[in-house]
């Protein structure tokens, strides 16, 4: 028994130091996921294709293209870099997947169109950028989307938004040449966007004073927000809590205390229902 | 054992060794990274794939030489305040011996031999002193410091019991100095830290212009943090500041953003580099009694005038006159300004600014430079501010920023150009240290403020590299918020690489 243990022992030394080796640290970086429903930025690419659960949507790699280095963990008002995508050859260019949480964010990002606007405004202030394409909304694979173009240094970019879940999930791309832009483009319509029928509705503002019932405090201090999602069902109770960001400790803490609140039963259409909702969490901070 | 107790036993076992096989390899590989990289000043830049690295056509055009333009104090100072600075500017040039404090353990004797590059105040210099200080003890130079390599401070990773550590372990000690009297303490183990994977490095930041950076509210840096959100998302960036846990209020100083004031880095900085106690880090980093010579603190207020020509100075300890000489030391001269980069005090908000179109001197100790490459420079510094921009270089290393209104008028209402919003930023595996302070944990750094970058001679926090195109690669690597611009910035034509880097070398 004692040599089953070591070989156990052996194995399971291996296959961690493995999977860190590979992955790096950041596996237990903040914005680790704790619980089982899906977090966005849970995607991956898999044969060819970019798959991500959360947003039930799945993007073919355009031909000759692969994963490119993963970007940082979620940002502290739910901006997700979800998958970076680059040519397996000459790099020539980049495609970047992106995703706001529209609960956390300005008002620049309360509309797919308002947020292209702004990134039209942003870049139009850049000394030598040019706006290729003025914003505008279109169809792609069926979907609604808005699109911008822009370019400067040699660089030709465009930057496609679609909302999917009270996020904006964009799709960023860079290109060398115009007619590689047009290819990268192309590709997007080969996009495949489920009904997310697994997904609650997504509800903004609902965490107010006037739908809490009842609300257990967590024991943590924090100078800034946390972010933070919930689903809370069709008779108040919250399902599920996952802080965008924040330490392993601040996590806990949430965690244990959103799941004993009490709101009151959300409704749509006057019928119960369980939603998804976003709470930004502020503690008492008291200065000395 | 039951069959199924016996195959718990097994499970817990192995679940527990790939715990334990995770934990220990994320450490060691934090350090081996940082170590492989600190190491080989030609390192594997971690862009994604090997076709990313196809930005050897252009080179940078190495350190500035010509006027340092830096050094001096802010403009428009009163006669008082000159004075103050001159007298400020001195003690930070004193060289400390055991008597006055030094030690210890320590990294070097006086805060201008870390901070001189290209001049009193600025970071690591040509020729590292620690080698020379370390010799005169009979202190063992360990392998990471070399003559012509970056001033260090060296970090351990984790305690050998396995808890996070992070903090400074002092490189040299007195130990065989004519000054040292009975002390015989021994320098840490740096081989076996090494050969262990748990040391980090960091060298000295840049002070020129820290006065400005002080007096920048927190306002208006969560306002330009703000500022161009979807520019930053659509390129993968976002930041945060780091905060004093005091009052919450945004620090900015360090590599980390670590401290909230000048003060706090002076005295933070005599107590861990120098070895000195002072009245704001009172206790001594070292407890063998056998070394404890000196009354704590070793800095004291003096009592009686000090007579240093400056009524202010007389009667301030020197970790006061050194934030002094860095609140009022000028902002660093980019090539060609044209008019200093110190500024007017006005009323209303005046510009700090200098044109950056101009010349762009020979590098010093450029050998494999020609005058053509060097004309060529010049004519695409313009082109290179544009690149900069278009990139998104820019959206962390904003340009400009406005001082608030100071209680010294120099330093009023003042735009100035540090190319640094003094937020943290994700800085990927590749430049990981391990090592969190405040807010920031191992992965974050302050995004290093651009001026002066062109007299610069090493990069980065650990000093890994001397060319300023390897160091941009190297902000590129899992995890970084850099990633896509370091991706836009290798899509860049031959020419406009260059045309960025002559831009930065002009700064």
């Amino acid at each position: 028994m004692r040599r089953a243990i070591i070989v156990c022992c052996v194995v399971g030394l291996v296959a961690g130091g493995v999977v860190v080796w590979r992955h790096g640290a950041e596996l237990l970086s903040l914005g680790a996921v704790t619980s089982d429903m899906p977090s966005p930025d849970a995607g991956r690419v898999t044969d060819g294709v970019y798959r991500n659960d959360y947003f039930d949507l799945a993007y073919p790699l355009p031909e000759g293209w692969t994963q490119g280095v993963g970007g940082p963990g979620p940002s502290a008002n739910g901006y997700y870099v979800l998958e970076t995508l680059v040519p397996k050859g000459e790099f020539a260019g980049t495609i970047m997947i992106a995703a706001q949480d529209m609960f956390f964010a300005g008002e620049e990002a309360a509309t797919t169109a308002s947020m292209i606007g702004a990134v039209r405004e942003a870049m139009s202030q850049v000394d030598g950028m040019s706006i290729d394409a003025e914003p505008a909304a279109l169809s792609v694979a069926g979907r609604a989307m808005h699109r911008v173009d822009f370019s400067g240094v040699g660089l030709h970019r465009s930057q496609f938004v679609t909302e999917i879940r009270c996020h904006i999930v964009s799709f960023g791309l860079t290109a060398r040449d115009q007619e590689l832009l047009d290819k990268l483009r192309a590709s997007l319509s080969g996009l495949a966007f489920g009904a997310n029928k697994s997904a609650p509705p997504c509800v903004k503002d609902f965490v107010v004073a006037d739908n809490v019932v009842e609300r257990v405090e967590p024991e943590l201090v924090t100078f800034e927000p946390i972010a933070v999602r919930l689903v809370i069902g069709a008779r108040g109770d919250v399902k599920h809590v996952r802080a965008v960001r924040a330490s392993a400790g601040q996590r806990r803490a949430l965690e244990q205390a959103l799941l004993q609140w009490k709101f009151k039963p959300p409704t749509i259409d006057g019928r119960p229902t369980q939603i998804e909702t976003g709470l930004l969490y502020k503690s008492a901070v008291a200065a000395r | 054992m039951s069959r199924s107790g016996l195959a718990r036993s097994y499970s817990l076992a192995s679940l527990s060794a790939i715990l334990l096989g995770a934990t220990i390899l994320s450490d060691a590989a934090v350090a081996q990274t940082a170590n492989q990289a600190a190491t080989q000043s030609t390192a594997q830049t971690q862009t994604g794939t090997a076709t990313n690295r196809t930005s050897r056509g252009a080179t940078d055009p190495g350190v500035r030489g010509g006027d340092p333009g830096a050094g001096d104090a802010i403009a428009n100072l009163t006669e008082a305040e000159q004075k103050y600075f001159d007298v400020a500017k001195d003690v930070f040039q004193e060289v400390d011996g055991v008597a006055e404090g030094l030690g210890p353990r320590f990294n070097l004797d006086a805060c201008a031999g870390c901070h001189s590059q290209p001049a009193i105040g600025g970071s690591a210099p040509a020729v590292n002193p620690q080698v020379a200080v370390a010799k005169a003890a009979n202190n063992v130079i360990p392998s990471f410091i070399t003559e012509s390599g970056p001033i260090r401070e060296a970090r351990f990773v984790r305690n050998r019991d396995g808890s996070p550590d992070g903090g400074v372990h002092a490189l040299f000690v007195i130990t065989g100095r004519p000054d040292a009297g009975g002390c015989r303490i021994r320098q840490p183990d740096f081989a076996g830290e090494l050969a262990r994977n748990n040391v980090v490095f960091r060298i000295p930041t840049p002070t020129f212009g820290l006065g400005l950076v002080e007096q920048v509210s927190d306002g208006t840096l969560e306002a330009t943090l703000a500022a161009n959100g979807q520019q930053k998302r659509a390129l993968g960036i976002s930041g945060r500041f780091n905060r004093s846990g005091n009052d919450g209020t945004i620090t900015k100083f360090g590599w980390k953003a670590q401290n909230k004031s000048l003060l706090m880095f002076s005295g933070e900085a005599y107590n861990v580099e120098m070895g000195i106690t002072n009245e704001l880090f009172m206790n001594e980093r070292e407890n063998d009694p056998s070394c404890q010579a000196t009354s704590i603190p070793e800095d004291t207020t003096p009592m009686e005038s000090e007579n240093t020509g400056s009524p202010t100075a007389d009667f301030q300890n020197d970790i006061t006159l050194f934030a002094a000489f860095m609140r009022l030391l000028a902002a660093p001269k980019p090539a060609g300004a044209a008019a200093p980069a110190t500024g007017t005090a006005q009323a209303a908000a005046s510009t700090v600014v200098a044109s950056a179109d101009s010349v762009l001197p020979v590098a010093a100790g450029a050998t494999s430079r020609t005058s053509s490459t060097s004309t060529n420079a010049t004519a695409t510094v313009t082109r290179g501010g544009q690149v900069f921009a278009n990139v998104g270089c820019q959206a962390c290393h904003v340009r400009s920023l406005t001082t608030a209104k100071s209680s010294t008028a120099a330093l009023s209402n003042i735009t100035f150009e540090p190319f640094s919003d003094f937020a943290l930023h994700d800085m990927g595996q590749g430049l990981s240290d391990g090592v969190s302070q405040g807010g920031a944990n191992g992965r974050e750094f302050r995004t290093a403020p651009l001026w002066g970058v062109g007299q610069r001679i090493f990069f980065l926090h650990d000093g890994r590299t001397k060319d300023l195109q390897e160091a941009i690669q190297q902000h590129s690597s899992r995890g970084s918020e850099a990633n896509n611009v370091v991706g836009n910035f290798n899509l860049l034509s031959t020419d406009d690489k260059q045309a960025l880097l002559n831009f930065l070398r002009s700064l």
